[in-house]
């Protein structure tokens, strides 16, 4: 036993002494070794987002279509991004996402950091609210797509019975989802009452990195409530308020499947955000070429935005 | 500046009964000092002047005026916070100016810059100053801490334990600056510390706290020579005063169950003195040795002459010259 127990013990300082590890696995080298076990990662990631990133960016200069493959592809140039640059029915689908974007962001900003400034005040029973206001970002894009498509039915929906009885107008006077000005607002709200609670939860987590003790320090300094929260509050959640307007941002400028299920882009064109007018091209009108060089343009616009975004948030977190 | 009146507070944190019934006035212009243990209360008890905690029962008067149920801002105090406090995001100067730019004060913009520069001159920060106060060492921004105090008028400064994270020659010289500056300004301070040295240098008065309760307040002086009970007078003097069993001496008074005995109360020689006691180790200090001797199994620590020429093994004799007698209690008892 005792015997035993040393020799292990001898084996152990003999494999920690020696310089590399590999020398003892068939003279492999410390580096090869080190290829030899990110391999399979890199090989996974080439596979699966660069090689289609690259054929994307080949197809967006053909006339490749997907559902006539043996048509010989031809070589075209920037033509396509030519004609998408100039088409007013993309400048007009990235207006939709632009209002969708702005609007949503601002909203869910505001109603997320006001939510997280009250449940960070501890009123009475905070816990059951954090839990309540968290549930709809714990469900399903199309379930709450489908949820709602109900919850906005002119005749049987809550919330047109809801707005009724807060307007007077009659409950089936109006169609939140079938309106050329009401359709927009419709999928914000939806967006919102989805996605504020998780705003909120990043602000959240802004507040609570505050100490207390600032606040007392300003309390002492004879700072006003009004003023903590300008020069102490707001600055410090800064940086948490940025990120989850990032996410939000980004998450929302590829916003697909819940516009698809509320509104599938109508009426008319009104709902249809820069994803919907994509995948129209892609797989009903099956212009490969053309939609790969719009989903280029997308990828490039929102890569340029995040990262202009991310230097102004480094420079507020390093403030 | 203004006189602070705190009577009879108490204060209870769940079953932790952090302060009880205590008074204390500080005068106008007055330097007290709270001297006591980790966990004595002397943090609740700035706080509870400050307004940031509310006592149970009690009063806290501030020039006259009852502030007892007051915000901390109504109450005109300056805080040096333990933890030192400062605003991570602003500078130096802006955390140092934040309480000169309350609104309700318009004070100008070249006065604010100022009396900022002023004080951090003083501090030896005046190159610190637009730094990030994340971008300072603790020393440094223990420093702030009391600038973003010293820049402010009040009608009190509290100060805990502003002094705690600086080297021993910064210390030092904080020290008299801060006692000249008090002075100069006339400034009313009550400062907590555990430092003996900082109490009895800097404070006209001091106040010992333990266990919640002040359980002696006068001036150094007065708390040095005249402790009300062994607690207190274990608080100062350097080393600790020894307390030894009365039984071990002859003559005490009745009643006397411990004798405290400081190296001014002991006379060492070389016999004939009253009690016999072994050299355990001797400690150099440079100027003075510390001398551990074993007195019938009881350990005592007594300064020496560094030229007396004492050594591990010696055997010595003492002689008790005037010593501190206290009852079974731990009450001082008269000699
Ligand atoms: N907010 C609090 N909640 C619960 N207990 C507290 C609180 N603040 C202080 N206490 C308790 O009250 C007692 C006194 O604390 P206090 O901070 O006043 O001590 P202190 O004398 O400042 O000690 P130190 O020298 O370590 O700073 C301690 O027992 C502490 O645990
Ligand atoms: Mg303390």
């Amino acid at each position: 036993m005792n015997e035993l127990s040393a020799s292990s013990r001898i084996t152990y300082r003999a494999v920690m002494v020696r310089p590399g590890v590999a020398r003892r696995i068939r003279g492999l080298s410390d580096r090869t070794l080190a290829w030899l076990f990110i391999t399979p990662t890199i090989v996974l990631l080439l596979a699966i987002n660069i090689f289609p990133l690259l054929w994307t960016i080949y197809l967006s200069f053909t006339n490749y279509r997907a559902n006539r493959a043996n048509v010989p592809t031809i070589w075209l140039g920037a033509d396509w991004y030519q004609s998408i640059l100039t088409d007013p029915d993309i400048w007009a689908a990235m207006q939709v996402t632009a209002h969708f974007v702005i609007w949503t962001v601002v909203i869910e900003t505001v109603l997320g950091f006001g939510l997280a400034y009250l449940i960070d005040k501890k009123f009475r029973g905070h816990g059951m609210w954090t839990t309540i206001i968290l549930l709809p970002m714990m469900l399903s894009p199309a379930v709450v797509g489908n949820f709602w498509t109900f919850l906005y039915q002119p005749q049987i929906g809550l919330f047109n019975y809801v707005v009724a009885f807060f307007t007077g107008r009659a409950a089936s006077s109006f169609q939140m989802l079938g309106d050329v000005t009401l359709s927009p607002w419709a999928i914000v709200i939806v967006d919102a009452w989805m996605w504020t609670p998780y705003v909120m939860l990043i602000c959240l987590a802004g507040l609570r990195s505050i100490p207390d003790y600032i606040y007392e320090a300003a309390e002492v300094d004879r700072a006003s409530k009004w003023r903590q929260f300008w020069s102490i509050t707001l600055p410090m959640a800064l940086p948490f308020i940025m990120l989850a307007v990032l996410f939000r941002g980004i998450e929302n400028f590829k916003m697909f499947d819940m516009v698809n299920l509320l509104t599938g882009g109508g009426p008319g064109s009104t709902t249809e955000v820069a994803s919907i007018t994509l995948k129209r091209a892609a797989f009903e009108s099956w212009r490969t070429g053309y939609s790969s060089a719009f989903a280029i343009i997308l990828f490039v616009t929102v890569f340029g935005l995040a990262n202009i975004y991310v230097k102004a948030l480094n420079k507020v977190k390093s403030r | 500046m203004a006189e602070v009146e705190i009577k009879a507070v108490s204060k209870a944190f769940g079953k932790t009964q952090a302060l009880s019934d205590l008074s204390l006035t500080i005068g106008d212009g007055e330097f007290v000092a709270l001297l006591g243990p980790t966990g004595a209360g002397k943090t609740t008890a700035l706080r509870l002047i400050a307004g940031l905690e509310q006592p149970d029962s009690g009063s806290i008067r501030i020039d006259g005026r009852d502030v007892t149920g007051d915000a901390p801002a109504d109450r005109d105090v300056a805080f040096v916070f333990q933890q030192y406090s400062l605003y991570p995001h602003l500078t130096v100067f802006e955390n140092m100016a934040f309480a000169l730019r309350a609104p309700t004060r318009r004070m100008p913009e070249a006065d604010i810059r100022a009396k900022v520069q002023e004080v951090a001159r003083l501090l030896h920060i005046e190159t610190k100053l637009d730094n990030k106060a994340t971008q300072l060492s603790g020393g440094q921004m223990q420093r702030v801490a009391i600038g973003r105090a010293l820049v402010r008028s009040p009608s009190i400064y509290l100060m805990d334990e502003p002094l705690s994270s600086l080297d021993a020659k910064l210390r030092g010289e904080l020290r008299l600056e801060l006692k000249r500056i008090q002075v100069d300004l006339g400034a009313t301070i009550l400062y907590v510390t555990h430092d003996q040295t900082e109490a009895m240098t800097m404070a006209s008065r001091i106040g010992v706290i333990e266990g919640g309760r002040l359980m002696q307040i006068g001036t150094p002086r007065e708390i040095y020579e005249n402790p009300i009970n062994a607690h207190v007078a274990a608080r100062l003097g350097q080393p600790t005063i020894n307390l030894l069993p009365a039984a071990l001496f002859a003559g005490a008074p009745v009643g006397v169950e411990t004798i405290g005995a400081r190296t001014e109360h002991l006379t060492i020689a070389r016999g004939g003195g009253d009690i016999s006691a072994t050299v355990k180790r001797v400690e150099h200090l440079g100027d003075q040795s510390h001398l551990h001797l074993d007195l019938a199994g009881r350990p005592v620590v007594t300064l020496a002459d560094p030229e007396a020429g004492f050594g591990a093994g010696d055997v010595v004799s003492l002689r008790l010259n005037r010593p501190l007698f206290f009852d079974a209690k731990g009450w001082r008892v008269a000699a």
